[in-house]
Protein backbone atom coordinates (compact mmCIF):
# COMPACT_ATOMS: atom_id res chain seq x y z
CA UNK A 1 0.00 0.00 0.00
CA UNK A 2 3.19 2.21 0.92
CA UNK A 3 4.67 1.55 -2.13
CA UNK A 4 2.19 1.96 -4.37
CA UNK A 5 1.65 5.33 -3.26
CA UNK A 6 4.69 6.41 -4.84
CA UNK A 7 2.80 6.12 -7.83
CA UNK A 8 0.66 8.76 -6.67
CA UNK A 9 2.93 12.04 -7.55
CA UNK A 10 3.74 10.88 -11.41
CA UNK A 11 0.19 10.37 -11.96
CA UNK A 12 -1.51 13.01 -10.32
CA UNK A 13 0.92 15.13 -12.46
CA UNK A 14 0.52 13.42 -15.76
CA UNK A 15 -3.09 13.30 -15.47
CA UNK A 16 -3.04 16.84 -14.93
CA UNK A 17 -0.80 18.42 -17.17
CA UNK A 18 -0.78 15.46 -19.91
CA UNK A 19 -3.97 12.97 -20.29
CA UNK A 20 -6.75 16.04 -19.40
CA UNK A 21 -4.62 18.68 -21.84
CA UNK A 22 -4.29 15.89 -24.51
CA UNK A 23 -8.54 14.94 -24.00
CA UNK A 24 -8.59 18.58 -24.39
CA UNK A 25 -7.09 18.89 -27.92
CA UNK A 26 -9.08 16.44 -29.01
CA UNK A 27 -12.32 17.29 -27.72
CA UNK A 28 -11.88 20.72 -29.48
CA UNK A 29 -10.90 19.20 -32.81
CA UNK A 30 -14.41 17.78 -32.72
CA UNK A 31 -16.21 20.34 -31.53
CA UNK A 32 -18.50 22.22 -33.93
CA UNK A 33 -17.78 26.18 -33.46
CA UNK A 34 -20.96 27.55 -32.62
CA UNK A 35 -23.61 24.97 -31.93
CA UNK A 36 -21.10 22.33 -29.34
CA UNK A 37 -22.08 19.15 -31.48
CA UNK A 38 -19.41 17.22 -32.22
CA UNK A 39 -18.59 16.90 -35.91
CA UNK A 40 -15.92 15.73 -38.08
CA UNK A 41 -15.35 18.76 -39.94
CA UNK A 42 -12.33 20.40 -38.82
CA UNK A 43 -10.51 16.86 -40.24
CA UNK A 44 -12.68 17.08 -43.29
CA UNK A 45 -11.33 20.51 -43.52
CA UNK A 46 -7.32 19.83 -43.41
CA UNK A 47 -8.17 17.09 -45.60
CA UNK A 48 -9.48 18.95 -48.80
CA UNK A 49 -7.45 21.76 -48.28
CA UNK A 50 -4.62 21.91 -50.68
CA UNK A 51 -2.20 23.74 -48.69
CA UNK A 52 -2.25 21.34 -45.74
CA UNK A 53 -1.84 18.25 -47.93
CA UNK A 54 1.20 20.07 -49.16
CA UNK A 55 2.31 20.54 -45.87
CA UNK A 56 2.15 16.70 -44.80
CA UNK A 57 3.32 15.40 -48.26
CA UNK A 58 6.51 18.19 -47.49
CA UNK A 59 7.10 16.31 -43.73
CA UNK A 60 7.00 13.03 -44.89
CA UNK A 61 9.04 14.10 -48.07
CA UNK A 62 11.63 15.62 -45.82
CA UNK A 63 11.71 13.51 -42.65
CA UNK A 64 12.22 9.90 -44.83
CA UNK A 65 14.62 11.91 -46.86
CA UNK A 66 17.22 13.34 -44.01
CA UNK A 67 16.31 9.91 -42.21
CA UNK A 68 18.32 7.97 -44.90
CA UNK A 69 20.74 10.19 -45.68
CA UNK A 70 21.38 9.91 -41.42
CA UNK A 71 21.70 5.79 -41.54
CA UNK A 72 23.77 5.96 -44.63
CA UNK A 73 26.21 8.72 -42.59
CA UNK A 74 26.38 7.30 -39.13
CA UNK A 75 25.89 3.02 -39.55
CA UNK A 76 29.75 3.30 -40.17
CA UNK A 77 30.16 6.04 -37.52
CA UNK A 78 28.65 3.64 -35.51
CA UNK A 79 31.27 0.90 -36.36
CA UNK A 80 34.16 2.68 -35.60
CA UNK A 81 33.40 4.20 -32.42
CA UNK A 82 32.30 0.83 -30.71
CA UNK A 83 34.94 -1.04 -32.79
CA UNK A 84 38.35 1.31 -32.80
CA UNK A 85 40.89 1.26 -30.28
CA UNK A 86 41.62 4.60 -31.24
CA UNK A 87 42.49 6.80 -28.57
CA UNK A 88 40.65 9.68 -29.81
CA UNK A 89 37.37 7.34 -29.56
CA UNK A 90 35.82 8.84 -26.64
CA UNK A 91 36.59 12.91 -27.89
CA UNK A 92 34.67 11.86 -31.26
CA UNK A 93 31.93 9.84 -29.38
CA UNK A 94 31.42 13.08 -26.94
CA UNK A 95 31.65 15.37 -30.33
CA UNK A 96 28.86 13.28 -31.90
CA UNK A 97 26.74 13.69 -29.00
CA UNK A 98 26.98 17.59 -29.24
CA UNK A 99 23.81 18.26 -31.78
CA UNK A 100 21.82 16.18 -28.44
CA UNK A 101 22.26 19.00 -26.69
CA UNK A 102 20.81 22.29 -29.20
CA UNK A 103 17.29 23.32 -30.14
CA UNK A 104 16.21 23.52 -33.69
CA UNK A 105 16.76 26.45 -33.96
CA UNK A 106 20.20 26.85 -33.29
CA UNK A 107 20.57 24.17 -35.59
CA UNK A 108 18.85 26.73 -38.04
CA UNK A 109 20.59 29.22 -37.76
CA UNK A 110 23.75 27.17 -37.67
CA UNK A 111 22.52 26.26 -41.68
CA UNK A 112 22.09 29.71 -42.25
CA UNK A 113 25.49 30.49 -40.74
CA UNK A 114 27.08 27.96 -43.67
CA UNK A 115 24.87 28.75 -46.48
CA UNK A 116 22.69 32.22 -45.97
CA UNK A 117 22.68 34.77 -48.16
CA UNK A 118 25.96 35.98 -46.17
CA UNK A 119 26.76 32.37 -45.32
CA UNK A 120 30.51 30.79 -45.20
CA UNK A 121 30.27 29.47 -48.44
CA UNK A 122 28.83 31.72 -50.58
CA UNK A 123 31.05 34.18 -49.20
CA UNK A 124 33.66 32.02 -50.42
CA UNK A 125 32.43 31.85 -53.88
CA UNK A 126 32.41 35.54 -53.67
CA UNK A 127 36.00 36.00 -53.32
CA UNK A 128 36.98 32.96 -55.51
CA UNK A 129 34.76 33.67 -58.55
CA UNK A 130 33.04 37.19 -57.83
CA UNK A 131 29.80 36.01 -57.46
CA UNK A 132 27.68 34.44 -54.56
CA UNK A 133 27.09 30.75 -54.87
CA UNK A 134 25.32 27.71 -52.71
CA UNK A 135 23.04 30.11 -50.39
CA UNK A 136 20.60 27.24 -50.31
CA UNK A 137 20.00 27.76 -46.37
CA UNK A 138 16.27 28.58 -46.75
CA UNK A 139 15.38 26.08 -49.54
CA UNK A 140 14.75 22.23 -49.00
CA UNK A 141 18.22 22.09 -49.09
CA UNK A 142 19.15 23.71 -46.10
CA UNK A 143 16.14 22.58 -43.92
CA UNK A 144 17.46 19.38 -45.36
CA UNK A 145 21.05 19.69 -43.77
CA UNK A 146 19.49 20.82 -40.46
CA UNK A 147 17.43 17.78 -40.03
CA UNK A 148 20.17 15.84 -40.87
CA UNK A 149 22.64 17.36 -38.00
CA UNK A 150 19.86 17.00 -35.21
CA UNK A 151 19.66 13.23 -36.98
CA UNK A 152 23.21 12.22 -36.27
CA UNK A 153 23.91 11.97 -32.41
CA UNK A 154 19.98 10.29 -31.92
CA UNK A 155 21.14 7.06 -34.92
CA UNK A 156 24.74 6.83 -34.04
CA UNK A 157 23.50 6.18 -30.30
CA UNK A 158 20.74 3.89 -31.21
CA UNK A 159 23.03 2.00 -33.64
CA UNK A 160 26.11 2.19 -31.22
CA UNK A 161 24.07 -0.29 -28.70
CA UNK A 162 23.74 -2.92 -31.34
CA UNK A 163 27.20 -2.74 -32.93
CA UNK A 164 29.05 -3.15 -29.30
CA UNK A 165 26.65 -6.17 -28.78
CA UNK A 166 27.57 -7.73 -32.20
CA UNK A 167 30.83 -10.37 -31.73
CA UNK A 168 33.82 -8.92 -33.50
CA UNK A 169 34.14 -12.76 -35.01
CA UNK A 170 31.46 -11.73 -37.60
CA UNK A 171 33.81 -8.98 -38.82
CA UNK A 172 37.53 -11.24 -38.18
CA UNK A 173 35.52 -14.52 -40.47
CA UNK A 174 34.37 -12.87 -43.31
CA UNK A 175 37.42 -10.77 -43.82
CA UNK A 176 38.91 -14.05 -43.37
CA UNK A 177 36.91 -15.47 -45.82
CA UNK A 178 37.86 -12.76 -48.67
CA UNK A 179 34.87 -10.23 -48.52
CA UNK A 180 35.97 -7.09 -49.33
CA UNK A 181 35.51 -3.96 -46.98
CA UNK A 182 32.59 -2.82 -48.19
CA UNK A 183 30.98 -6.15 -48.13
CA UNK A 184 31.75 -6.75 -44.63
CA UNK A 185 29.57 -3.38 -44.34
CA UNK A 186 26.91 -4.49 -46.81
CA UNK A 187 26.64 -7.74 -46.41
CA UNK A 188 28.01 -8.96 -43.15
CA UNK A 189 27.42 -5.92 -40.63
CA UNK A 190 24.31 -4.10 -42.22
CA UNK A 191 21.79 -7.54 -42.20
CA UNK A 192 23.56 -8.35 -38.68
CA UNK A 193 22.12 -4.46 -37.40
CA UNK A 194 19.09 -4.67 -39.11
CA UNK A 195 16.68 -4.61 -35.97
CA UNK A 196 19.01 -1.38 -34.70
CA UNK A 197 18.53 0.27 -38.55
CA UNK A 198 14.87 -0.17 -38.20
CA UNK A 199 14.75 0.93 -34.62
CA UNK A 200 17.06 4.12 -35.74
CA UNK A 201 14.97 4.70 -38.36
CA UNK A 202 11.45 4.98 -36.12
CA UNK A 203 13.58 7.58 -33.63
CA UNK A 204 14.83 9.97 -36.71
CA UNK A 205 11.74 9.54 -38.01
CA UNK A 206 9.84 10.47 -34.88
CA UNK A 207 11.77 13.15 -34.49
CA UNK A 208 11.70 14.94 -37.99
CA UNK A 209 7.57 14.53 -38.14
CA UNK A 210 7.76 16.83 -34.42
CA UNK A 211 10.62 19.02 -35.42
CA UNK A 212 9.17 22.85 -35.08
CA UNK A 213 12.20 25.04 -34.61
CA UNK A 214 14.81 24.34 -37.39
CA UNK A 215 11.87 24.59 -39.86
CA UNK A 216 10.84 28.03 -38.52
CA UNK A 217 13.75 29.21 -38.69
CA UNK A 218 14.91 27.94 -42.25
CA UNK A 219 10.81 27.73 -43.77
CA UNK A 220 10.62 29.81 -46.59
CA UNK A 221 7.93 28.63 -48.25
CA UNK A 222 8.70 24.80 -47.59
CA UNK A 223 5.83 24.30 -45.48
CA UNK A 224 5.93 21.41 -42.77
CA UNK A 225 3.30 20.37 -40.86
CA UNK A 226 4.75 21.72 -37.69
CA UNK A 227 4.22 25.09 -39.02
CA UNK A 228 1.08 24.99 -40.52
CA UNK A 229 0.17 23.80 -36.81
CA UNK A 230 1.99 26.78 -34.93
CA UNK A 231 0.73 29.27 -37.80
CA UNK A 232 -3.06 28.18 -37.51
CA UNK A 233 -2.31 28.83 -33.94
CA UNK A 234 -0.81 32.33 -33.80
CA UNK A 235 -1.46 34.10 -37.20
CA UNK A 236 -5.09 32.97 -37.34
CA UNK A 237 -6.30 32.06 -34.23
CA UNK A 238 -8.10 28.79 -35.23
CA UNK A 239 -7.68 26.26 -32.38
CA UNK A 240 -10.22 23.62 -33.25
CA UNK A 241 -7.94 23.72 -36.77
CA UNK A 242 -4.73 23.57 -34.67
CA UNK A 243 -5.90 21.10 -33.01
CA UNK A 244 -7.18 18.46 -35.67
CA UNK A 245 -4.06 19.08 -37.24
CA UNK A 246 -1.61 18.44 -34.10
CA UNK A 247 -3.71 15.00 -33.73
CA UNK A 248 -3.11 14.10 -37.60
CA UNK A 249 0.54 14.66 -37.08
CA UNK A 250 -0.04 12.78 -33.72
CA UNK A 251 -1.89 9.84 -35.53
CA UNK A 252 0.28 9.87 -38.47
CA UNK A 253 3.95 9.49 -36.39
CA UNK A 254 2.32 6.83 -34.51
CA UNK A 255 1.34 4.99 -37.55
CA UNK A 256 4.78 4.71 -38.92
CA UNK A 257 6.16 3.87 -35.95
CA UNK A 258 3.67 1.08 -35.52
CA UNK A 259 4.57 0.19 -39.20
CA UNK A 260 8.65 0.26 -38.72
CA UNK A 261 7.58 -1.80 -35.48
CA UNK A 262 5.74 -4.49 -37.20
CA UNK A 263 9.17 -4.43 -40.20
CA UNK A 264 11.36 -4.86 -37.24
CA UNK A 265 9.15 -8.08 -35.83
CA UNK A 266 9.61 -9.18 -39.28
CA UNK A 267 13.12 -8.40 -39.51
CA UNK A 268 13.92 -10.40 -35.62
CA UNK A 269 12.12 -13.72 -35.29
CA UNK A 270 11.77 -14.03 -31.89
CA UNK A 271 10.37 -10.48 -31.66
CA UNK A 272 11.90 -8.15 -29.43
CA UNK A 273 9.64 -4.93 -28.69
CA UNK A 274 10.79 -2.19 -30.91
CA UNK A 275 12.06 0.87 -28.60
CA UNK A 276 10.70 4.04 -30.15
CA UNK A 277 11.81 6.72 -27.56
CA UNK A 278 15.36 5.53 -27.73
CA UNK A 279 17.44 8.77 -27.69
CA UNK A 280 14.71 11.20 -27.68
CA UNK A 281 12.55 12.27 -30.34
CA UNK A 282 12.73 16.18 -29.85
CA UNK A 283 14.75 18.76 -31.52
CA UNK B 1 45.06 -13.27 -34.48
CA UNK B 2 41.79 -11.43 -34.34
CA UNK B 3 43.18 -7.98 -32.80
CA UNK B 4 45.51 -7.38 -35.75
CA UNK B 5 42.35 -6.11 -37.99
CA UNK B 6 41.25 -3.70 -34.93
CA UNK B 7 44.06 -1.34 -35.65
CA UNK B 8 43.75 1.96 -37.77
CA UNK B 9 45.42 -0.02 -41.12
CA UNK B 10 42.43 -2.22 -41.41
CA UNK B 11 39.89 -1.22 -44.46
CA UNK B 12 36.90 -1.59 -42.95
CA UNK B 13 38.29 0.46 -39.80
CA UNK B 14 39.55 2.96 -42.32
CA UNK B 15 35.97 3.30 -44.37
CA UNK B 16 34.85 4.21 -40.51
CA UNK B 17 36.87 6.54 -39.59
CA UNK B 18 36.27 8.47 -42.85
CA UNK B 19 32.77 8.40 -42.37
CA UNK B 20 33.21 9.37 -38.59
CA UNK B 21 35.21 12.39 -39.56
CA UNK B 22 32.97 13.98 -41.99
CA UNK B 23 30.19 13.21 -39.23
CA UNK B 24 32.40 15.01 -36.80
CA UNK B 25 33.33 17.28 -39.12
CA UNK B 26 29.56 18.88 -39.87
CA UNK B 27 28.51 18.87 -35.93
CA UNK B 28 31.76 20.91 -35.03
CA UNK B 29 32.17 23.42 -37.70
CA UNK B 30 29.49 25.69 -36.21
CA UNK B 31 30.91 26.49 -33.40
CA UNK B 32 34.07 28.08 -34.42
CA UNK B 33 32.62 29.80 -37.43
CA UNK B 34 29.93 30.98 -34.59
CA UNK B 35 32.92 32.48 -32.90
CA UNK B 36 33.94 34.02 -35.59
CA UNK B 37 30.67 35.85 -36.83
CA UNK B 38 30.13 36.85 -33.17
CA UNK B 39 33.67 38.69 -33.27
CA UNK B 40 33.78 40.61 -36.43
CA UNK B 41 32.56 43.98 -36.86
CA UNK B 42 30.68 43.72 -40.34
CA UNK B 43 30.60 39.93 -41.11
CA UNK B 44 28.29 40.14 -44.64
CA UNK B 45 31.57 42.34 -45.77
CA UNK B 46 33.71 39.04 -44.94
CA UNK B 47 35.98 37.12 -42.19
CA UNK B 48 37.03 40.00 -39.54
CA UNK B 49 35.88 42.92 -42.06
CA UNK B 50 36.11 45.90 -39.70
CA UNK B 51 38.13 44.54 -37.57
CA UNK B 52 38.23 41.69 -34.10
CA UNK B 53 35.44 42.94 -31.70
CA UNK B 54 33.95 41.99 -28.92
CA UNK B 55 31.01 44.56 -29.14
CA UNK B 56 28.68 41.94 -30.71
CA UNK B 57 29.46 39.59 -27.25
CA UNK B 58 28.75 42.53 -25.09
CA UNK B 59 25.77 43.75 -26.78
CA UNK B 60 24.25 40.26 -27.22
CA UNK B 61 24.87 40.17 -23.27
CA UNK B 62 22.87 42.90 -22.48
CA UNK B 63 20.05 42.01 -24.24
CA UNK B 64 19.37 38.30 -23.13
CA UNK B 65 20.61 38.55 -19.28
CA UNK B 66 17.30 39.09 -18.51
CA UNK B 67 16.17 35.55 -20.49
CA UNK B 68 18.99 34.22 -19.40
CA UNK B 69 18.35 34.32 -15.90
CA UNK B 70 14.78 33.71 -16.25
CA UNK B 71 15.82 30.41 -18.05
CA UNK B 72 18.34 29.59 -15.14
CA UNK B 73 15.59 29.95 -12.48
CA UNK B 74 12.86 27.54 -14.36
CA UNK B 75 15.69 24.96 -14.96
CA UNK B 76 15.94 24.81 -11.09
CA UNK B 77 12.48 24.73 -10.53
CA UNK B 78 12.16 22.08 -13.75
CA UNK B 79 14.64 20.66 -11.61
CA UNK B 80 13.30 19.99 -7.99
CA UNK B 81 9.88 18.91 -9.18
CA UNK B 82 11.41 16.39 -11.88
CA UNK B 83 13.55 14.96 -8.85
CA UNK B 84 10.51 15.05 -6.35
CA UNK B 85 7.93 13.22 -8.78
CA UNK B 86 10.70 11.36 -11.09
CA UNK B 87 13.31 9.50 -8.25
CA UNK B 88 10.19 7.46 -6.27
CA UNK B 89 8.65 6.59 -9.90
CA UNK B 90 12.01 5.29 -11.09
CA UNK B 91 12.32 3.31 -7.49
CA UNK B 92 8.86 1.82 -8.22
CA UNK B 93 9.91 0.92 -11.93
CA UNK B 94 12.94 -0.55 -11.22
CA UNK B 95 12.04 -2.58 -7.94
CA UNK B 96 8.43 -3.88 -8.03
CA UNK B 97 6.19 -6.05 -10.53
CA UNK B 98 2.65 -4.89 -10.11
CA UNK B 99 -0.44 -4.58 -12.39
CA UNK B 100 -0.29 -1.63 -14.30
CA UNK B 101 3.49 -1.29 -14.10
CA UNK B 102 3.67 -1.24 -18.09
CA UNK B 103 0.40 1.18 -18.70
CA UNK B 104 3.09 3.18 -16.17
CA UNK B 105 6.13 3.19 -17.98
CA UNK B 106 4.01 3.99 -21.57
CA UNK B 107 2.25 6.83 -19.73
CA UNK B 108 5.58 8.22 -18.37
CA UNK B 109 7.05 7.70 -21.84
CA UNK B 110 3.88 9.36 -23.60
CA UNK B 111 5.90 13.14 -24.22
CA UNK B 112 8.35 11.17 -26.09
CA UNK B 113 5.85 10.36 -28.89
CA UNK B 114 3.69 13.64 -29.00
CA UNK B 115 5.10 17.03 -30.89
CA UNK B 116 5.82 19.16 -28.11
CA UNK B 117 3.50 21.75 -29.97
CA UNK B 118 0.65 19.79 -29.22
CA UNK B 119 1.60 19.49 -26.02
CA UNK B 120 2.09 22.86 -25.95
CA UNK B 121 -1.74 23.93 -27.72
CA UNK B 122 -3.27 20.85 -25.21
CA UNK B 123 -2.16 22.82 -22.27
CA UNK B 124 -3.40 26.36 -23.12
CA UNK B 125 -6.54 25.14 -24.35
CA UNK B 126 -7.11 23.24 -21.09
CA UNK B 127 -5.89 26.07 -18.88
CA UNK B 128 -6.29 29.05 -20.63
CA UNK B 129 -6.12 31.35 -17.23
CA UNK B 130 -2.78 29.70 -15.91
CA UNK B 131 -0.88 30.75 -18.76
CA UNK B 132 0.02 34.34 -17.62
CA UNK B 133 1.55 32.88 -14.33
CA UNK B 134 4.37 30.73 -16.00
CA UNK B 135 2.96 27.52 -14.75
CA UNK B 136 1.73 26.46 -17.82
CA UNK B 137 5.72 26.92 -19.15
CA UNK B 138 6.69 25.16 -16.06
CA UNK B 139 4.40 22.27 -16.50
CA UNK B 140 5.53 21.61 -20.02
CA UNK B 141 8.67 21.26 -19.25
CA UNK B 142 8.49 18.67 -16.65
CA UNK B 143 5.74 16.67 -18.97
CA UNK B 144 8.80 16.86 -21.25
CA UNK B 145 11.96 15.93 -19.57
CA UNK B 146 10.62 13.56 -16.64
CA UNK B 147 11.18 10.48 -19.27
CA UNK B 148 14.38 11.28 -19.37
CA UNK B 149 14.76 11.87 -16.19
CA UNK B 150 13.07 8.22 -14.91
CA UNK B 151 15.26 6.69 -17.90
CA UNK B 152 18.42 7.45 -16.83
CA UNK B 153 17.56 6.47 -12.89
CA UNK B 154 15.53 3.18 -13.33
CA UNK B 155 18.32 1.31 -14.61
CA UNK B 156 21.07 2.42 -11.90
CA UNK B 157 18.55 1.47 -9.28
CA UNK B 158 17.50 -1.83 -10.46
CA UNK B 159 21.31 -3.15 -10.45
CA UNK B 160 21.24 -6.32 -8.61
CA UNK B 161 24.56 -5.57 -6.59
CA UNK B 162 22.81 -2.43 -5.27
CA UNK B 163 20.12 -4.18 -3.91
CA UNK B 164 22.23 -7.14 -2.83
CA UNK B 165 24.00 -4.64 -0.30
CA UNK B 166 20.65 -2.77 0.41
CA UNK B 167 19.68 -6.19 1.80
CA UNK B 168 23.49 -6.58 3.55
CA UNK B 169 22.41 -2.81 5.40
CA UNK B 170 19.14 -4.17 5.89
CA UNK B 171 20.32 -7.43 7.90
CA UNK B 172 22.88 -5.12 9.55
CA UNK B 173 19.91 -2.90 11.07
CA UNK B 174 20.34 0.22 9.30
CA UNK B 175 16.94 1.79 8.74
CA UNK B 176 15.48 2.61 5.60
CA UNK B 177 16.67 6.47 5.92
CA UNK B 178 19.58 5.36 6.54
CA UNK B 179 20.13 2.63 3.87
CA UNK B 180 19.03 5.49 1.21
CA UNK B 181 21.88 7.91 2.41
CA UNK B 182 24.36 5.77 2.56
CA UNK B 183 23.83 2.92 0.39
CA UNK B 184 21.49 3.70 -2.41
CA UNK B 185 21.98 7.31 -2.95
CA UNK B 186 26.32 6.96 -3.22
CA UNK B 187 25.30 4.05 -5.53
CA UNK B 188 23.34 6.12 -7.92
CA UNK B 189 25.50 9.08 -7.64
CA UNK B 190 26.74 9.36 -11.58
CA UNK B 191 23.28 8.52 -12.69
CA UNK B 192 21.52 10.83 -10.85
CA UNK B 193 24.49 13.36 -11.48
CA UNK B 194 24.19 12.96 -15.42
CA UNK B 195 20.24 12.97 -14.77
CA UNK B 196 19.93 15.97 -13.37
CA UNK B 197 22.39 17.99 -16.00
CA UNK B 198 20.69 16.07 -18.47
CA UNK B 199 16.89 17.93 -17.44
CA UNK B 200 18.91 21.24 -17.04
CA UNK B 201 20.48 20.74 -20.73
CA UNK B 202 16.87 19.89 -22.18
CA UNK B 203 14.86 23.07 -20.38
CA UNK B 204 17.28 25.51 -21.07
CA UNK B 205 17.26 24.47 -24.92
CA UNK B 206 13.84 23.79 -24.58
CA UNK B 207 11.91 25.72 -27.81
CA UNK B 208 8.56 23.79 -29.19
CA UNK B 209 6.78 23.73 -25.90
CA UNK B 210 7.86 27.31 -24.84
CA UNK B 211 7.39 29.08 -27.86
CA UNK B 212 3.92 28.74 -27.52
CA UNK B 213 3.85 29.20 -23.81
CA UNK B 214 6.03 31.93 -23.13
CA UNK B 215 5.07 35.11 -21.90
CA UNK B 216 6.26 38.51 -22.16
CA UNK B 217 7.11 38.57 -18.68
CA UNK B 218 8.09 34.64 -18.35
CA UNK B 219 9.93 34.65 -21.75
CA UNK B 220 13.00 32.16 -21.89
CA UNK B 221 16.10 32.42 -23.45
CA UNK B 222 15.76 29.97 -26.44
CA UNK B 223 12.76 31.77 -27.22
CA UNK B 224 14.63 34.89 -27.41
CA UNK B 225 17.15 33.65 -29.41
CA UNK B 226 14.81 32.99 -32.28
CA UNK B 227 13.63 36.80 -32.27
CA UNK B 228 17.25 37.60 -32.96
CA UNK B 229 17.41 35.41 -35.75
CA UNK B 230 14.27 36.84 -37.11
CA UNK B 231 15.01 40.40 -36.83
CA UNK B 232 18.34 41.16 -35.45
CA UNK B 233 22.11 41.24 -37.45
CA UNK B 234 23.44 37.86 -37.86
CA UNK B 235 26.32 38.93 -35.63
CA UNK B 236 24.57 40.17 -32.39
CA UNK B 237 22.48 36.78 -33.67
CA UNK B 238 25.42 35.06 -33.30
CA UNK B 239 26.71 36.24 -30.12
CA UNK B 240 23.48 35.63 -28.81
CA UNK B 241 24.08 31.62 -29.48
CA UNK B 242 27.64 31.55 -28.81
CA UNK B 243 26.59 32.51 -25.21
CA UNK B 244 23.78 30.37 -25.33
CA UNK B 245 25.97 27.25 -26.02
CA UNK B 246 28.11 28.34 -22.75
CA UNK B 247 25.00 26.72 -20.61
CA UNK B 248 24.41 23.63 -22.71
CA UNK B 249 27.44 22.53 -24.63
CA UNK B 250 29.88 21.94 -21.25
CA UNK B 251 26.30 19.78 -19.78
CA UNK B 252 26.41 17.79 -22.84
CA UNK B 253 30.07 16.59 -22.29
CA UNK B 254 29.74 16.17 -19.19
CA UNK B 255 26.72 14.11 -19.72
CA UNK B 256 28.74 11.90 -21.93
CA UNK B 257 32.08 11.47 -19.22
CA UNK B 258 29.61 10.45 -16.95
CA UNK B 259 27.92 8.01 -18.83
CA UNK B 260 28.37 7.41 -22.77
CA UNK B 261 25.31 6.35 -24.57
CA UNK B 262 23.60 4.72 -22.18
CA UNK B 263 22.29 8.16 -20.60
CA UNK B 264 19.06 9.92 -21.44
CA UNK B 265 17.69 6.95 -23.49
CA UNK B 266 14.34 7.51 -22.67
Amino acid sequence: MLIASLAVPVLTLFTLALLIPLIILLRQSLLEGSSGSLTLEHYAAVIRSLAYRRALLNSVLIAFASTLLALILCFPVAVYIERSRSRYRNALAVALTIPLSLPGIVIGFFVILFFGLTGLVPQVFLLLIGERQLSFAYTFGGMLLGYLYFQIPRVVLVLRGSVSALSQDVIDVSRTLGATPWQVYLDVLLPALMPAMISAASVSLATAFGAFGTAATLSRGFRVLPLEIASSFTESFQPERAASLSIALALLTTAILLGLGQVAERAVRPGRALDTSKGGTRA
Amino acid sequence: MTHQHRGATDPVMSIGQGFTLVAVVVCLAPLPLLLVVATTANWPLGFWAGGVTLDWLRQGWEAVQPYTFFSLRLAGMVLAIDLAVGLPTAWLIARHEFTGRQALVTLINLPLAIPGIAIALALILAYPLARASGLLLLLGQVVYTLPFLVATLAPALAQPALIEREAVARTLGASAIQRLWHVTLPAIRSALLAALILVFTLSMGEFNVSFFLFTPLNKTLPVELYSAYITNRVEVAAAITAIFLLFVVPAAIAIERLGGSKIGQA
